[in-house]
């Protein structure tokens, strides 16, 4: 009690000092949470962007299918491992897919595609499929009057393939057992737009996939959405464990380029703030060292008449988290308006930048306990670094000092 | 009776160097009886200053002994003569040296509550002791906003209210103009024979030393002349 009273009078004691000391502090607080917020935002906005884009949160393969993949990678018995997912009360949607390299054919044009064959249903919950498409209609597992399957397309194969809704596309490729598969479908739609990561997909249903690659009831990937994105290195873990013959990866393990690209990215910031932050303390242990410095006298009489230099530590340490509190507190009432600014409008780029393979368009803030309380956690370690110093040197001051006349 | 402060044959050198050696006290031994009140007096240089250090347990003699209420304080480490001054020691500066952000009461305080004296006994000696230095109604001031001679009753009273065996003052007058510097040493002398409290005390007034019991004359470190009256 004793010593918060000292304290708290020495802050009040020298008013401007210490003022622009916490102000220093308080703006290094305010520029941490900031750039703390908007980056947890503005990469959980771009990783819920390509989860519920295609990745979702986890996937299964067969093998190292997602490193090196290869038509006979099949999962074999798809329908059964629908049952146990749906069943799964973590999960809150899964689908099921094929992928081939495929040549495509129209009239007049050729060129290089990606095959994606879907179950319409499931990923119309699972992605963000169906809310791409720019014209026609979603696909559907239905074949039209004349017997074929519709396609969707991307805008790329559309321009280089030169057609449209209602035309015919002719896809020709290897299948599973080493037969030609060829075979022709109508185009249904198109989906996304020139910079769209699916611009040379061509989506087909599932079952129309499978017959294409003759892999009959087979799949290659199953991407799952789950209720809570947060866990999906849990979820994948006890996963695996209850499926040991396939393979179950997080999405930081299927999108490991932008999850090292990002990890990187923020801990490069980081590194930078706490070099911010390291600079600010440099000021603040100099305020703190004068004032030690000219209490020299006055921490001489404490210990003369019987204060012991361990208690003098225990003050200046006390003044420094006092005021570094006091900074924490006005560093919120700036950084609270400013974060929620950024958090629910967020500024929009003119022209998205790419990260590791996706395009960063929104700079939107977070507002998490981590956002708010790392900065913090930052300064009062800092503020106990400092006092150190102080406190050495206070702890040096010999009780003489006291009666010196000056 | 003990004697409250016995040194024996103490000497404080500064200096390691035979040319600089400064000899600032010089093989002196002296035994301060309980209830004296006692001026050490010398001219400027003569070791008053340090002598006071040694025997408060604020310097360590080059050699000697110090003894404090028979406790040899050589032998304490530095958190145990810290808590010795505490219990045993009232300092008076010669700059006052009241602590600036706590008020008068709160300074007069400040000794009994490192001392662990529950509250009540504190706020009665706190009265008693303003009443005595003659300073009622002014406990709640800062010291900025006291007189020199204010702000040294309230340090004589800070010094008494934690109950020493002894209080040393260090030219406790020497800020002061000669008409308080009087009024206060009065103020000590009448706590002297109420309380039998023990003082030494170092000054260069002749006014002032007419008042002590005991003259300690110093010169180049050493006792010129010890007389008791
Ligand atoms: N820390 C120190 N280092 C070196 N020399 C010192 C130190 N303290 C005191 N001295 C020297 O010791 C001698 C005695 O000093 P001291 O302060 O005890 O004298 P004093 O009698 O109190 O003088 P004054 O009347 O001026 O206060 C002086 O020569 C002084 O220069
Ligand atoms: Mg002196």
């Amino acid at each position: 009690m004793l010593l918060l009273k000292l304290a708290i009078r020495n802050i009040f004691r020298q008013r401007r000092r210490s003022l622009l000391t916490a102000l220093s502090m308080s703006g290094g607080y305010v520029l941490c949470a900031i750039s703390f917020s908007v980056s947890e935002g503005s990469y959980n906005n771009a990783i819920r962007f390509f989860t519920l884009d295609h990745t979702g949160h986890v996937q299964i393969h067969k093998g190292n299918y997602l490193r090196r993949p290869k038509l006979h990678k099949t999962i074999d018995d798809p329908a059964a491992l629908s049952e146990t997912l749906d069943n799964n009360d973590n999960i809150e949607h899964h689908t099921l897919r094929v992928f081939a390299p495929a040549l495509a054919y129209s009239d007049t044009d050729n060129t290089q595609v990606n095959v994606i064959g879907v179950d319409p249903t499931r990923e119309k919950r699972t992605s963000r499929l169906a809310k791409k498409v720019t014209s026609g209609n979603y696909i559907s597992d239905k074949v039209n009057p004349d017997s074929y399957y519709s396609a969707m397309i991307g805008t790329g194969i559309a321009t280089s393939l030169n057609i449209s809704i209602g035309d015919e596309l002719i896809l020709i490729s290897q299948g599973a057992d080493g037969s030609v598969a060829n075979d022709i479908y109508i185009v249904g739609a198109i989906v996304g737009n020139k910079d769209s990561l699916d611009k040379s997909s061509v989506f087909l249903p599932l079952d129309a996939a499978q017959e294409f690659l003759s892999m009959q009831g087979k799949i290659h990937e199953v991407a799952i959405l789950l209720k809570d994105e947060s866990k999906s290195r849990e979820f994948a873990a006890s996963l695996q464990k209850q499926l040991p013959e396939l393979s179950i990866d997080p999405w930081q393990i299927v999108e490991e380029t932008f999850y090292m690209t990002m990890q990187a990215d923020q801990q490069g910031m980081q590194a930078m703030l706490f070099i911010i932050i390291f600079i600010v303390f440099i000021g603040v242990l100099n305020t703190i060292l004068m004032s030690v410095l000219e209490r020299t006298r006055e921490f001489g009489v404490l210990k003369a008449i019987g204060t012991r230099p361990k208690t003098i530590v225990s003050l200046i340490t006390l003044e420094t988290a006092l005021l570094s509190m006091m900074s924490f507190f006005v560093g919120l009432v700036f950084a609270i308006p400013i974060i929620a600014w950024f958090a629910f409008v967020g500024i929009e780029l003119p022209e998205p930048v790419d990260f590791g393979g996706v395009q960063l368009r929104f700079f939107t803030g977070e507002i998490s306990t981590y956002v708010f309380a790392t900065p913090l956690a930052w300064i009062m370690f800092f503020a106990l670094l400092v006092c150190i110093p102080a406190g050495i040197r206070a702890g040096r001051i010999l009780p003489t000092q006291a009666m010196g006349s000056h | 009776m003990t004697p409250v402060i016995t040194t024996r044959d103490i000497c404080r050198y500064f200096g390691d160097d035979e040319d600089i050696l400064v000899k600032a006290v010089d093989h002196v031994s002296i035994d301060i009886e309980p209830g004296e009140f006692t001026a050490v007096i010398g001219p400027s240089g003569s070791g008053k200053t340090t002598l006071l250090h040694l025997i408060g347990g604020l310097d360590n003699p080059t050699s000697g002994i110090v003894e404090l209420s028979g406790t040899n304080i050589a032998q304490m480490s530095a958190a145990e003569l810290s808590d010795f001054r505490r219990d045993h020691i009232g300092f008076i500066f010669q700059a006052y040296n009241l602590i600036p952000v706590l008020s008068a009461e709160e300074n007069i305080e400040y000794i009994m509550l490192l001392q662990g004296i529950d509250a009540a006994t504190r706020k009665q000696r706190v009265h008693n002791m303003l009443a005595q230095v003659g300073l009622d109604g002014l406990g709640r001031r800062r010291p900025n906003k006291l007189s020199g001679g204010q702000q040294q009753r309230v340090a004589i009273a800070r010094a008494m209210a934690s109950r020493p065996d002894i209080i040393l003052a260090d030219e406790p007058t020497a800020n002061l103009d000669s008409r308080t510097g009087i009024a206060l040493l009065d103020v000590m002398r009448e706590l002297n024979e109420e309380h039998k409290m023990t003082f030494v005390f170092s000054t260069h007034d002749e006014k002032i030393m007419s008042r002590a019991t005991r003259l300690i004359h110093m010169h180049d470190g050493e006792i010129e002349k010890d007389e008791r009256k």
